[in-house]
C-alpha cells in the first residue's frame, strides 16, 4: 500500500470501519511511513479532542424529572 | 377471588412497560439532549421540548421497538423525525450556509493541524467548538453529531438519517474538513496560532 492508498481509507480506518484485512494493510503502512503515521495521528487527535468536549454534558436533572412526571404521574 | 389479589402488582403490563421504558430507553436521555441541541442550533428550550416529544412517542411506540436491537439509533430516528416534521417547520431559522458556500470558505491547510497540537486544542474553549459544530450546513452537522460525538458507526448513522452509507462518508469527510477549518481560522484569530503555519 502506497501513502495515497493509505490516505483514501484515513477515516474508514480510525473510525474502525475497513475489513481486518484493509485494516492491517493500513496499519503496515503506517509503521513503514512515519509522514503518514503523523497524518494519521493528526486526525485521530481532531476526532478524540471533538468526542471528549462535545460530550461533556449531558440532558438536565430537571428535563429527566418532567419527562418521567409526564409519562407516569398523570 | 378476593379484590385485593387484582391490585397490580409488579408483573402488571404498566409497570412491566415502565420498567422496560426506564431500561431501555432512558439511558439514552443524554445523547438524545446533546443531538437535539445540536439540530435545534444550541437553544436548550427547543431541545427540552424536543427531547421531551421524543420520550412520549417512543413510550407511546414501545411495542414497535424490537428488544436488543439498536434502542439509541431508533430513538435518535424518533428525534429526527420530531425535528424535521414539527421544530424545523415552524422554525424561522434559516439553513445556515448552503452546501457548496460553505465547502468554498473552508479555508484549512490540507495538512494536519497546527504545531504544537496541545496548544491548538487548548486554546479552543468548548463554547466555541460547539458554536462551530452549530454552524456546519444540517446535512453534514447531523453525520458528524451522530458519528463523532455519539459514536454511532456508518451503518447506524446511514439508518438514522435515511441515506446510503457512501453518503455518510462523504458527509463526514467534509464536515470534518470544515469543522476543523472553521476551529482553524478561529484560532488564528484568537491568535493561539499564526496564519499559514501547517
Amino acid at each position: 500500500m502506497n501513502c495515497q492508498e493509505a490516505l483514501v481509507h484515513l477515516y474508514e480506518y480510525l473510525d474502525r470501519e475497513l475489513t481486518p484485512d484493509d485494516e492491517r494493510r493500513v496499519r503496515e503502512h503506517l509503521t513503514a511511513c512515519p509522514p503518514c503515521d503523523d497524518r494519521f495521528d493528526v486526525e485521530q487527535a481532531f476526532l478524540r479532542f471533538v468526542e471528549a468536549r462535545c460530550r461533556a454534558h449531558g440532558a438536565p436533572p430537571e428535563l429527566r424529572r418532567r419527562i418521567l412526571q409526564d409519562l407516569f404521574d398523570a | 377471588m378476593d379484590p385485593a389479589s387484582r391490585v397490580p402488582g409488579p408483573a402488571s403490563p404498566d409497570s412491566d412497560r415502565r420498567a422496560r421504558f426506564e431500561r431501555e430507553m432512558l439511558p439514552h436521555l443524554d445523547a438524545l439532549y446533546r443531538v437535539a441541541l445540536r439540530l435545534t442550533g444550541g437553544s436548550a428550550a427547543d431541545a427540552d421540548d424536543l427531547v421531551q416529544e421524543t420520550m412520549l412517542k417512543a413510550y407511546r411506540g414501545l411495542d414497535g421497538f424490537t428488544p436488543g436491537t439498536n434502542a439509541k439509533g431508533w430513538l435518535l430516528t424518533i428525534l429526527r423525525h420530531a425535528f424535521i416534521n414539527e421544530y424545523r417547520r415552524r422554525s424561522r431559522r434559516p439553513e445556515t450556509m448552503d452546501l457548496d458556500t460553505a465547502e468554498a470558505i473552508a479555508a484549512f491547510p490540507e495538512e494536519g493541524l497546527p504545531d504544537p497540537r496541545e496548544r491548538f486544542f487548548d486554546g479552543i474553549v468548548d463554547e466555541a467548538l460547539l458554536r462551530a459544530v452549530d454552524q456546519l450546513p444540517e446535512a453534514f452537522r447531523e453525520a458528524v453529531v451522530l458519528s463523532d460525538i455519539e459514536g454511532l458507526n456508518y451503518q447506524e448513522t446511514a439508518q438514522v438519517l435515511g441515506i446510503p452509507v457512501g453518503t455518510v462518508k462523504s458527509r463526514l469527510f467534509r464536515g470534518r474538513r470544515l469543522l476543523k477549518g472553521r476551529l482553524y481560522r478561529y484560532a488564528v484569530e484568537m491568535g493561539y496560532v499564526k496564519k499559514g503555519v501547517t
